[in-house]
């Protein structure tokens, strides 16, 4: 039992999980005192998302519509992760998102451009976004949360500004990409089929495959070695000779390039326009933050806690809206974020426990020793 | 030219009350990175205040009291950031972020269900206080005074007298620079921290009720505050954590802010013909060239963001 | 008053998870005696001055102030008992004016508002009555060490605190210095003041204690009258057994010029002239060259500019033959230089990676043990960090996946020295390498050293300790505010003499 407990994954395992239960229960304790009458459905409602509906093709394309957005809620949540590793809090994977979205859909829009090409330049597009975080860090000593939040700002406006020119005439949404730009939807590969959803793309397993290779670099090669040395003990990086100001900015160009991805990946399969006339930067880049956080900081833990987060925040809108508001699993998420700033107390809690009963069973056992071997006397 | 003038001042007593807060939680030791959030806290406390009292209350009786609404609901909300990145040591980073998110999701969530309560058709996030606005202002010719103008000015002068003239300010800032030299001399930088923060959260409040009364009669609580409360830090770093140049930092950064309002009234600018969205853009844009250009030597409170931990000395 | 002593800390025990620091250790201040407590680093002289400063809680035994029980729980308890204490990284806050410094806590105000003009005057009488000069309104950044000392010492006085405890205070100091604060600590006696004085260094213990108490590895090992004993003596009590400080070696035979130094120049980061300044010497194979000096005369910056942790302001470096002044660290490091850093934990260990990890720190990048696709090979890398544990004696928890944090200080060092000799370096840069060990570890790094020697390596010793400047090396440099003021030759030279130099007392015009 020790032992398991010992364990670092299990750790976070447990320290999730416990984030999860309290953030639920403050949720219920919020909709207890909006209106204690429908409290304990509303929680139900958010929890169950598509499991609420009976009808079982309509609840697998529901799940196939929470997949669609957890790809790229999952690739903000590998940006903020990886730059999180080399000790840089990725905020701005908001703006390297919208930057992504942005380039994707003027590609598809203006340019007629395939799919493919519309993806790279998306990732292109943010990693540059991400390329001036990092620059401003590593040689003007800028914070990298003030620069990401302004830079999230700029993005959202340059974006609305780009993309006035793909919108349709009656309203302030860009151009549906089926009827524009068709070309540049993303293939289904046939889990269209499988899930009966036509928005279901390659996108879903692409964002897996990322989060592998996101754990396969951190953790097994000589690049990863160089970043993680670079989080936990700058100097000792550069005293080893590794190139810290060049590792910073490539670090902020690859989370920049994920995030970018994750924007591609939800606009290039027609699942929702760009309003042109938004005012708030969307809230993916964000919650990308809390899958991180909620997955442990572990690639592999945020394919998890990514479709979490994407899950109850689908299962906002079913609340019973004349009491309540979708926005709860906002606030659920928001909580759960908060909450996982007390794992590493959490954590150090546990271990000291550990610590405590080993020395304690050590004492015993000594005195055991003795006694016994003051016996054999 | 009145106008800008206006919203220059209005903006940039925005800016500096949520900068002097910032200030005051960082030489402390904490970084406050949640003053979005407090600043939308503090924004609906002062807003429900202005909703509830009745048609008719004294012009000074709702100005007093929405004032003591934003700051009592920004202390209570900056509470949280205290008790996670002082007690328990959180990365002050996460907290300040979820404070952030929180502070919009609880301001919808909340102004949903009050408005939806009142008449089941309305799911709306806004608060409209058209009235208790009249309050606040009060037109000097074309010029439209606030009082917030007033209450920023005030504050600075109370940031620098405590700051720098009294038992608190040295205590404090002894807390942000050197906790474990606080520490031995018998001063409890927990309780110093705490303070440092609740007067961040009180600040960053009233600045919040400031914000959604410079220009609008109403607020759409789903739209937070548009990245005014990482400004406000901008403004803080600009302004070398010293009040004096903070409120000289946030004129120029208000000044940006209020050309995106009125630049349409000004005949050279518009026929420029630059899109309203670059105006809009400015603040964020000069923020961050003013940040490239300072940061390399910023005089920042050496043990902000550290946690305290008695053991270590 | 009918007790002699002014504090008596009896039977006092302080356990931490896996040691006792304190075990059973009584510790008894007569009124106006200088009281010395002796032990060497990890000894539980540092635990037991923060238990009696009420920065820890003793699991067991009593404090007693003028007879009379009395808890301490936090500095303020201390305080209120008139107990004050210079620690030995001063508690300054360094933008601060020295009059702040010395009211904070205990501020004079009316209304709330400082009233500093009263404070300043008490300030200045107590800096005339000890001869503690300081000037009151410079920031403390700005000072110069000795000056932030007697900052520490009249914030005590300030307080009116009768018993005043001296952590390592002389450590910082110039021979001059020390000199000064001697007689200021006899003063300070002379007046009534009870002193504790810590130290493990025996001639000053001499020179100004009444009486001595000694530890030795948490334990108390008893307390002696200065003017009944021997150095040799308290060196027995300290270590428990008389030990050999002298390192055995034989005569170098230096060879070809290895590290050629010209008119280098470094800029200070703390303040804004130059850390080093115009300094010029040469380094040849099969010798060991010392750098001593005063802690804080530009060592730190020397060593970082010769490794390339920090530019050049001028000046040029020649290694092997080859200008590296530009080179970047890396290059420096896989063209033959070895760095044993100052700071084990700020530049030697990524102490959240496994030994293993750390073990290759400098050569991950080697075919050895990265693929060409950019993979490590963990095979490889376990079995080098195996060899490396076996060979250098390093002992943790669990072998090569041992978390570096959690590894004692002393195997930690291991780890590092033994990373950075078995690179077969040209060049051996140890900065401070015995800081912080005990006695066996350090014997066992002089050794290393001088077998690095032999093996005909040049090696450049940056050392604080005079033992150490004296024993180790072949060749003496002392530095002092920036710049080489002496060359001496370890064999001919006296400690007073190095010490002369050290201070800046003494120098000569050196173009080694």
């Amino acid at each position: 039992m020790k032992k398991i407990l010992k364990n670092d994954a299990v750790q976070s395992l447990i320290a999730s999980l416990l984030c999860i239960i309290l953030g639920l229960l403050i949720g219920y304790i919020v909709l207890l005192f909006i209106n204690p009458e429908g409290a304990w459905d509303a929680i139900l409602a958010v929890l169950k998302n598509f499991l609420k509906t009976a009808n079982h093709s309509r609840r697998v394309k529901l799940l196939g519509a929470t997949l669609v957005r957890t790809a790229p809620l999952l690739m903000c949540g590998l940006s903020v992760l990886f730059a999180y590793k080399v000790g840089l809090f990725n905020i701005g994977a908001a703006g390297q998102y919208v930057a992504g979205v942005c380039a994707s859909l003027y590609a598809a829009l203006a340019w007629h451009w395939g799919w493919l090409p519309c993806v790279l330049l998306a990732i292109v597009a943010a990693a540059a976004l991400g390329a001036i975080v990092g620059v401003l860090k590593s040689f003007c000593n800028v914070n990298e949360v003030i620069s990401g939040i302004m830079l999230n700002w700029i993005a959202l406006y340059t974006t609305n500004m780009i993309l006035m020119s793909q919108k349709q005439e009656a309203s302030h949404y860009t151009l549906k990409l089926k009827e524009s730009a068709p070309q540049a939807i993303l293939p289904g590969a046939g889990l269209d089929k499988l899930l009966g959803y036509d928005k279901v793309t390659i996108a879903i397993p692409l964002a897996i495959i990322m989060a592998i290779i996101v754990y396969v670099v951190m953790n097994r090669t000589r690049f990863g070695y160089e970043l993680r040395a670079t989080g936990n003990n700058r100097n000792a990086a550069k005293y080893a000779g590794m190139a810290e100001k060049r590792n910073i900015i490539l670090t902020l160009v690859i989370a920049g390039g994920l995030a970018g991805l994750g924007g591609a990946m939800l606009y290039l399969t027609d699942i929702e326009q760009w309003s042109v006339t938004q005012t708030s930067v969307p809230g993916m880049g964000f919650n990308g933050i809390a899958a991180t956080f909620l997955g442990g900081l572990n690639p592999i833990g945020t394919i998890f806690s990514s479709f979490f987060i994407q899950h109850i925040t689908d299962g906002g809108p079913n609340v019973d809206l004349s009491h309540y508001c979708a926005q709860i699993s906002d606030l659920i998420s928001s909580i759960i974020i908060y909450l996982c700033g007390f794992v590493l107390f959490l954590k150090t809690a546990i271990n000291k426990g550990l610590a405590k009963s080993d020395e304690k069973q050590a004492q015993k056992e000594k005195k055991l020793a003795a006694e016994a071997k003051g016996g054999e006397k | 030219m009145l106008l800008l003038i206006q919203y220059t001042l209005i903006f940039s007593s925005v800016l500096l009350l949520v900068a002097l807060g910032g200030c005051f939680s960082e030489h402390s030791g904490v970084i406050n990175l949640g003053l979005e959030g407090i600043m939308v806290i503090g924004a609906l406390g002062g807003a429900l205040m202005m909703r509830m009292l009745p048609a008719g209350t004294s012009a000074i009786v709702i100005v007093l009291l929405t004032l003591l609404a934003a700051i009592v609901f920004g202390v209570v909300y900056s509470s949280l950031l205290a008790v996670a990145s002082i007690n328990f040591k959180a990365d002050q980073t996460i907290v300040g972020t979820a404070l952030n998110m929180l502070g919009t999701a609880a301001a919808t969530v909340f102004v949903k269900a009050i408005n939806t309560a009142a008449n089941p058709n309305d799911h709306s996030a806004t608060i409209i206080y058209v009235e208790p606005k009249k309050a606040f202002v009060k037109a000097i010719g074309s010029f439209e005074f606030n009082w917030f103008m007033v209450v920023a000015v005030i504050v600075l002068i109370l940031a620098y007298v405590i700051l720098y003239k009294t038992k608190f300010g040295l205590r404090l800032m002894a807390c942000g620079e050197h906790p474990q030299a606080a520490a031995s001399v018998g001063i409890n930088v927990f309780k110093m921290r705490w303070a440092g923060v609740l007067i961040s959260g009180a600040l960053g409040g009233l600045g919040g009720i400031c914000y959604i009364l410079a220009g609008v009669s109403q607020w759409q609580f789903e739209y937070g505050v548009a990245g005014f409360g990482f400004l406000a830090l901008a403004v803080m770093i600009f302004g070398q954590w010293k009040p004096l140049r903070i409120a000289l930092a946030a004129l120029l950064f208000g000044l940006f802010r209020a050309l995106s309002n009125v630049y349409a009234g000004f005949d050279f600018l518009s026929a420029l013909n630059i899109p309203g969205t670059v105006y809009n853009m400015m603040p964020y844009i000069v923020s961050l060239i003013v940040l490239a250009l300072t940061s390399g030597k910023s005089r920042a409170p050496k043990a902000e963001g550290i946690p305290y931990d008695k053991g270590m000395r | 008053m009918d007790s002699p002593y002014a504090i008596e800390m009896l039977h006092i025990t302080k356990r931490f998870p896996g040691i006792i620091a304190n075990d059973d250790i009584t510790l008894q201040l007569k009124r106006g005696e200088i009281h010395a407590l002796l032990g060497e680093n990890g000894a539980g002289k540092s635990t037991l001055m923060s238990v009696l400063f009420g920065l820890y809680q003793a699991e067991e035994g009593v404090i007693k102030k003028d007879g009379k029980e009395v808890q301490i729980k936090d500095p303020n308890d201390a305080n209120a008992l008139g107990i004050g204490m210079v620690h030995q990284h001063f508690k300054l806050v360094e933008c601060f004016s020295v009059l702040d410094n010395i009211i904070l806590g205990v501020e004079p105000t009316k209304h709330g508002f400082l009233q500093k003009k009263e404070a300043r005057e008490k300030v200045m009488a107590l800096s005339e009555k000890y001869g503690l000069h300081v000037d009151p309104d410079a920031i403390i950044e700005d000072i110069t060490v000795g000056m932030q000392q007697r900052t520490e010492i009249l914030k005590m006085l300030y307080r009116d605190n009768e018993i005043l405890i001296f952590d390592e205070p002389t450590a910082v100091l110039t021979p001059q210095e020390i000199e000064e604060l001697m007689q200021i600590m006899k003063n300070l006696a002379a007046e009534g003041k009870s002193i504790l004085f810590i130290s493990h260094k025996l001639a000053e213990i001499m020179a100004v204690a009444d009486r001595c108490t000694v530890l030795r590895k948490g334990k108390y090992i008893g307390t002696v009258e200065t003017k009944n004993t021997t150095v040799e003596q308290l060196s027995a009590m300290m270590v428990g057994r008389n030990v050999n400080f002298h390192v055995e070696k034989k005569p170098s035979t230096p060879g070809d010029v290895i590290l050629e130094v010209e008119n280098m120049t470094v800029a200070s980061k703390v303040h804004k002239k130059d850390a080093v300044k115009d300094v010029s010497f040469k380094v040849r194979a099969g010798e060991i060259v010392c750098i001593a000096g005063i802690d804080g005369n530009g060592q730190t910056e020397l060593v970082y500019g010769l490794s390339g942790l920090e530019p050049l302001k001028s000046g040029k470096i020649l290694f092997k033959g080859q200008d590296i002044t530009k080179a970047s660290i890396r290059k420096r490091s896989t063209s033959g230089l070895s760095h044993i850093p100052e700071d084990r934990h700020k530049h030697g260990l990524v102490l959240d990676y496994p030994l293993e990890y750390n073990i290759i720190l400098q050569r991950y990048f080697e075919p050895e043990f990265t693929t060409k696709a950019g993979f490590l090979k963990r095979k490889p890398i376990r079995e080098y960090a195996e060899r490396l544990i076996q060979e250098y004696d390093v002992r943790s928890g669990q072998g090569p996946i041992t978390i570096a944090r959690s590894m004692s200080g002393g195997n930690q060092q291991k780890a590092i020295i033994a990373r950075e000799i078995d690179k077969a370096p040209d060049l051996l840069l140890a900065v401070q390498p015995t800081r912080g060990l005990d006695v066996g570890a350090i014997e066992s790094v002089h050794k290393q050293l001088v077998a690095q020697r032999d093996a005909g390596k040049a090696v450049l010793l940056v050392s604080l300790e005079l033992d150490e400047v004296m024993d180790v090396p072949d060749r003496i440099l002392v530095m002092y505010e920036g710049e080489i003021v002496g060359e001496l030759d370890p064999k001919k030279t006296t400690q007073e003499e190095l010490g002369l130099y050290m201070a800046g007392a003494k120098r000569d015009e050196v173009k080694a």
